[in-house]
């Protein structure tokens, strides 16, 4: 290759990088609103929202009846997505009625933890959380 | 000295065993690393990540570039430092009395270059002033970049477990703020420069028979970079 068309190379190289991460963090962002956006909907039916929770999570709610019968009596409000935040594999999504935090797992982004109330710099206060 | 013919194992050998050294050991520290990463992972409640994962994120990223960053910090000051100041009797000094940049005869540049010098050594000018500065220029400009990769790889490693913990991300001008960005780095930098002055202190008093790190065995403790 010439000296001349080398830094080209090289800045066309780190563009299209940019671009495949934008891309990538783009379409997680997608599937980690989706994924928050159907676990807050009450219209969904109950089976598919607990399918949506993080095992540890699940386990949580199941604790004393079904998770299908523990969450038709959950304060969930839902709303539109006002923002959504991904980092490795840990996500949060801020819903207009409730802060949602989720992981990447073998079959997709789970909801890890919901009904969260902020508490400044502590952690949130979730009544839907892994023990 | 009588000069042996070397190939290129034997000729390069220092370098080589220590490039071996270096990724035998970052293949320790990715094994020990998902290790730890996988602990904590089920201690969250969250899922192990296999190995390929780990090698590939943040967190591995931002504790390879934390370390690396403090040993081009030592070699960058190390090699300027060593430039002005002086430690006597050390083999990792000047003689006293030596300190500053040396005159352009004692450096073998411009007209007093020899016929195997470099030829950015002999031109002069701006290409003589970079070369005669190039080693810590470069340690520098790896440092700045090094850390440059910390910072960006530990604010992401920062922001996932912020989120692991159920707490909100940090904004990147927010993260070098942090605790745990000074944390990573002057936990660094303090081992580095112990480093370099146990070095400088330990070679006046200690020998190592062989090395052109240590003084000849039989120099007096008060004679100063005379190397084996």
């Amino acid at each position: 290759m010439s000296e001349r068309k080398r830094p080209v190379v090289v800045a066309a190289g780190m563009g299209v990088t940019a671009l495949v991460l934008a891309g990538c963090a783009s379409a997680s962002g997608a599937d980690v609103s989706r994924v928050a956006a159907a676990f807050e909907n009450r219209s969904v039916d109950a089976q598919t929202r607990c399918e949506l929770l993080a095992p540890a999570t699940l386990n949580s709610v199941a604790q004393s009846s079904p998770c299908e019968e523990e969450i038709a009596h959950l304060p969930l409000q839902g709303g539109p997505v006002r923002s959504v935040q991904v980092w490795g594999g840990n996500a949060q999504v801020k819903l207009g009625g409730d802060t949602v935090f989720l992981t990447r797992t073998d079959g997709g982004w789970r909801v890890t933890a919901a009904l969260c109330q902020p508490r400044g710099e502590a952690p949130y206060d979730c009544q839907v959380d892994a023990p | 000295m009588k000069e042996v013919n070397y190939g290129f194992l034997r000729g390069n050998a220092l370098s080589l065993a220590f490039g071996a050294c270096f990724l035998a050991t970052l293949a320790g520290q990715a094994f020990a690393g998902v290790a730890d990463f996988n602990a904590q992972q089920v201690t969250d409640g969250l899922e192990r990540v296999s190995l390929l994962d780990y090698v590939t994120s943040s967190s591995f990223a931002a504790d390879v570039m934390e370390n690396c960053q403090s040993e081009y910090l030592q070699f960058f000051l190390y090699v300027f430092a060593t430039v002005w100041l002086v430690q006597k009797g050390s083999s990792e000094s000047k003689e006293p009395g030596a300190e500053g940049v040396e005159s352009e005869k004692e450096q073998r540049i411009g007209r007093h270059a020899t016929e195997d010098s470099p030829r950015w050594a002999r031109v002069g000018g701006w290409r003589t002033a970079v070369f005669s500065r190039s080693l810590g220029l470069v340690m520098g400009a790896f440092f700045l970049l090094t850390w440059a990769a910390s910072a960006v790889s530990g604010w992401a490693s920062y922001n996932g477990d912020q989120l692991a913990q159920r707490q909100d991300p940090v904004a990147f001008v927010g993260y070098l703020g942090e605790a745990d960005f000074w944390n990573r780095s002057l936990q660094n930098w303090q081992s580095e420069m112990l480093a370099v002055g146990s070095m400088a202190v330990f070679s006046v008093y200690l020998r190592q028979r062989g090395s052109p790190e240590s003084k000849l065995v039989g120099a007096g403790h008060a004679d100063t970079g005379e190397t084996g």
